[in-house]
């Protein structure tokens, strides 16, 4: 469309030579374009800056600033050229260029260096496929975090975190499910508190030289322990790894312990088991081979009796049944020795069949409270528990709890000679544990040392002065518990004195019932 | 006519001492040193009761029981053992239907002579 040159002023015409434009038309379409492009110049810095402005991320912000320089003066220059039209500032014009080609300049020198560096900027592709890795990542970290949790929670060892304190001290900082089976400490109750408030003093003293020299000397540990823990009586195997902080220090003990609890009971029962069946088929033959010449003395005994009779005179005859009297004491003797030893092989004699552990223990105790009473012993039955049925001959275990009670005697009386001052109770518990009727014997006692404990089930084997004690109560004890499927152990409990164990196999409740039903 | 009563055992001096006894009692007495010797004395005088060790040569009691009563599983049988054998006497129990009585050595010879008295009633 054509302009109507007569209403607008005419534009000042350069000299030939400078200016060509001559045809109002083509001097209308220069001017408008360059207002435009000069007014489009000045808005495209300010949406720069504005853009600038709100991402404080940006990399290079200052080739913002640049780049909105070159464009305000870019945009200058047509403006100038606009105005230039109708008055001829050519000084400014000029120098306005000078100034858009001093930056431009600048621009494009610093932009060629700038350029690798701003092509190394991850484009928001590769952020958002880089954002999306490690999203993948974190995900798969929680669930192997998941895992191991999952895996120390149902783990079969117990594991235990302990935090060492600069003063030396320990506190405990977590602990897994299996830890509090194993000891019967709950994990909440042990979390960041002082060791020696939450784990049982003889517990603790027994495990702090090894935590210690785990951290003094910085190398894993392995030791093997045994002790009553809040769960009971445990046996495990330990292995302490000290994690070292940055400091070089010792900062904690990752501890893993496996309960050898029933391995060593197992261990302990062969033992005792094949102890046992050796000193079994000795006894037996000994008996044997020893009740035949007593045998032939006794008779021959009653048939030197019978020839004496009706001799004279009659002080020679006297004289005569004094020596068999004492002939006939001794071999009795010798004789109830033999039966005795006879006693201890542990196979059932006579018939077995299902009873109740319990009411054969409290037989026992009532027996044995009768005869201990006098002498200030007291035997207490700790609990009153359901019936326990097992399988046997009442009779033979009723004598050996009777000879666990006698020892418990032994104990007390021993301690009481030292320390007159000493508990006179013998306590007596019965459980039903594991598929096992479980008779304990504490005594107040002194305890078994360590080094007799297996030694005390042995046949003849007694602490005691010669005459006092035969070394056949114990063994026999083993004997019994052996025939009836089970097995005896002892301990030392925390507070002192010894602990009998004797566990027997149960045997079906309803084989008990109808035992007694068949007795009423 | 007096009871008769086979003693098997192998220990010749107790042997002795309990023919004497059983004698003076009133028994006619077959001595065997062991349990074969036994088996042949039977066939040849088949006794009333029979009183026998355990552990013998040749033929050991728990046998000599089991060949006596095959022909007469109603004989009464005494043992004598220095063993004493895992189920007492319920472990002969299978070896016929007569008595056992069990007496541990050394004899308490007055009970085994109460329990003959009970086993062979008098005339």
């Amino acid at each position: 469309m054509a302009l109507d040159p007569l209403l607008l002023p005419a534009p000042l015409l350069l000299p030939p030579g400078l200016c060509t434009l001559v045809d109002p038309d083509l001097i209308w379409l220069h001017l408008i374009s360059d207002v435009a492009t000069g007014l489009a110049y000045l808005s495209i810095p300010a949406a720069l800056m504005v853009f600038a402005l709100r991402r404080r991320d940006l990399a290079y912000p200052w080739v913002f600033a640049l780049f909105a320089a070159f464009i305000i003066a870019c945009g200058a220059t047509h403006l100038m050229h606009a105005w230039t039209m109708f008055t001829p500032a050519y000084e400014a014009e000029g120098l306005i260029k000078a100034i858009t080609a001093a930056v431009s300049v600048t621009t494009a020198i610093v932009l060629w260096p700038l350029l690798p560096r701003l092509l190394a900027l991850p484009s928001p592709e590769a952020m958002a496929r880089e954002v999306d890795e490690r999203r993948a990542a974190e995900a798969r970290a929680l669930a192997s975090e998941a895992r191991s949790a999952a895996f120390i929670a149902h783990l079969a060892e117990a594991l235990f975190v302990i935090r060492v304190l600069p003063d030396g001290g320990f506190q405990a900082e977590t602990v897994n499910p299996a830890f509090e089976r194993l000891f019967g400490i709950s994990g909440d109750a042990m979390r960041h508190k002082p060791i020696e408030t939450v784990v049982p003093a003889a517990l603790l003293a027994a495990a702090l030289p090894h935590w210690r020299q785990a951290a003094a000397e910085r190398q894993p540990a392995e030791y093997v322990m045994e002790a009553e823990t809040p769960a009971g009586w445990r046996v495990w195997q330990t292995v302490l790894v000290p994690m070292v902080g940055p400091d070089g220090q010792v900062e904690r003990l990752l501890g893993s312990a496996r309960d050898i609890t029933m391995t060593r009971r197992l261990q302990a029962d062969l033992l005792q088991s094949a102890k046992l069946a050796t000193v079994g088929t000795m006894c037996a033959g000994l008996a044997h081979e020893t009740s035949q010449p007593l045998n032939a003395a006794i008779l021959w005994l009653r048939n030197a009796r019978a020839a004496a009779d009706g001799m004279q005179p009659e002080t020679q005859v006297a004289r005569l049944n004094t020596a068999f009297g004492v002939v006939e004491g001794q071999l009795r003797r010798a004789g109830d020795l033999v039966a005795r030893i006879r006693a201890l092989p542990g196979e059932e004699a006579g018939a077995t069949h299902v009873f109740d552990a319990t009411r054969t223990a409290e037989a026992a105790i009532r027996t044995a409270a009768g005869q201990y009473g006098p002498e200030g012993i007291e035997i207490a039955l700790r609990n009153h528990p359901d019936p326990l049925p097992v399988r046997g001959a009442p009779a033979r275990l009723e004598q050996a709890l009777l000879q666990l009670l006698a020892n418990a005697r032994d104990a007390v009386q021993d301690r009481r000679a030292s320390d007159p001052a000493s508990s006179g109770q013998i306590s007596v518990t019965l459980r039903e544990e594991a598929g096992e009727a479980v008779v304990e014997v504490q005594d107040a006692g002194t305890g078994v040392p360590e080094a007799l404990r297996d030694a005390i089930f042995d046949p003849f084997f007694t602490t005691r002065d010669p005459g006092h004690g035969s070394g056949l109560g114990l063994p026999l004890a083993a004997a019994v518990a052996r025939g009836m499927g089970g097995r005896i152990y002892c301990h030392n409990a925390p507070e002192g004195g010894a602990v009998f164990t004797m566990r027997l196999a149960l045997a079906p409740l309803s084989c008990l019932l109808t035992t007694e039903e068949a007795r009423n | 006519m007096a009871w008769r009563i086979l003693v098997a055992e192998d220990e010749g001096l107790a042997a002795m001492a309990i023919e004497d006894e059983l004698l003076r009692e009133g028994y006619e007495v077959v001595l065997a040193p062991d349990g074969q010797a036994a088996l042949e004395a039977a066939a040849q005088q088949p006794p009333d009761l029979l009183l026998t060790d355990l552990r013998m040569p040749r033929l050991d009691g728990a046998g000599l029981i089991r060949a006596l009563r095959s022909s007469r599983p109603a004989l009464p049988v005494v043992v004598m053992t220095g063993y004493a054998p895992a189920g007492g006497a319920g472990a002969f129990a299978r070896q016929g239907e007569g008595p056992v009585a069990l007496f541990a050595k050394p004899l308490d010879m007055d009970a085994v002579l109460a329990a003959l008295r009970k086993l062979l009633p008098g005339p």
